[in-house]
């Protein structure tokens, strides 16, 4: 026994629409507009994952609410320079000052921060780490900087 | 250079106590190299003073850079995790206010159907004493009858 439905009338139309329907595919698969789906052939035994869209992400709000500065600016990354007899041979007979720097900078950063400070162009920069835990950098400059010069102007004389 | 205060600092712009910043931190390298060249006493103390001024003013533009970001963020929805509040992370979890006193549907209708009355009950006085006269007659009517058989 059907169970009672809300509308009846539809009853009979649907009989009706089945039958236009059946004649309609029929009509459409004798003149051949219907394209049967071909069964995907493998070429491989192992099945590797498809390629499905990857969205880039669009957060509703960010994480943080600012970015945090920078807290290895060129003040902080060259503590002071060096002023030990080795040191002071260094400039006069290399062309070389010599630093103690934060043990975090690297050689393309203490070549920018140099340059930074005291307007002058490092050819090349050499660092070791100190026993006592400090990173000392050799400062070779560009020949058209003085490193003499420069000394008296930082102050290390 | 006189001593910084912290509310002349609070009037300035952004730009000009980066500015300052600036100032400070150079001054300080001057005063790390005279500490390594022998510098005089008056310069090395003076590290001090410098080092708590970058303090202040960093303490000033990241307050002031706080502020105008919960500005900014005042009506909207969802925050920054750092604008939310910190409290602890078991609080966090809690069911917000409005989540505990929600009430399902069959609840509200209870309530509004069966609310709890409040009633007081009159002439509790002489109910008390009339039942406390008639126990304290049956009693003395015993204790006769006790006497009698004895």
């Amino acid at each position: 026994m059907a169970p009672p439905r809300a509308v009846t009338a539809t009853k009979p139309k649907k009989k009706a629409d089945g039958k236009t329907q059946a004649l309609k595919v029929a009509k459409a698969v004798k003149s051949g507009s219907i394209k049967r789906k071909s069964k995907k052939i493998r070429t491989s035994v192992t099945f590797h994952r498809p390629k499905t869209l990857k969205k880039a992400r669009e957060p509703k709000y960010p994480r943080v609410s600012a970015p945090g500065r920078n807290k290895l600016d060129q003040y902080q990354i060259l503590k002071y320079p060096l002023t030990t007899e080795s040191a002071m041979k260094k400039i006069e007979d290399n062309n070389t000052l010599v630093f103690i720097v934060d043990l975090k900078a690297d050689k393309k950063m203490i070549k920018a921060a140099v340059k930074k400070m005291y307007e002058i162009q490092a050819k090349k920069v050499n660092t070791l780490i100190r026993p006592d835990g400090k990173k000392k950098a050799y400062v070779k400059l560009t020949p058209d900087y003085d490193a003499l010069d420069v000394a008296n102007k930082i102050g290390i004389i | 250079m006189a001593r910084i205060k912290v509310h002349e600092l609070r009037g300035k712009n952004k730009a000009e106590l980066q500015g300052q910043l600036k100032d400070l931190k150079a001054e300080l390298s001057l005063l790390r190299v005279a500490k390594v060249t022998g510098g005089a006493p008056n310069k090395l103390s003076k590290i001090k003073v410098v080092r708590t001024s970058i303090a202040r003013v960093l303490t000033v533009i990241s307050q002031k850079q706080k502020s105008a970001l919960r500005e900014a963020y005042k009506n909207k929805k969802l925050l920054p995790l750092d604008l939310r509040p910190k409290k602890t992370r078991a609080i966090r979890r809690r069911l917000t206010k409005h989540q505990l006193s929600l009430k399902t549907e069959r609840e509200k209708k209870h309530e509004k159907y069966f609310p709890l009355r409040k009633y007081a009950v009159k002439e509790i006085a002489t109910f008390f004493m009339d039942t406390v006269n008639s126990y304290h007659l049956s009693v003395k009517s015993e204790t006769l009858s006790l006497g009698s058989d004895h």
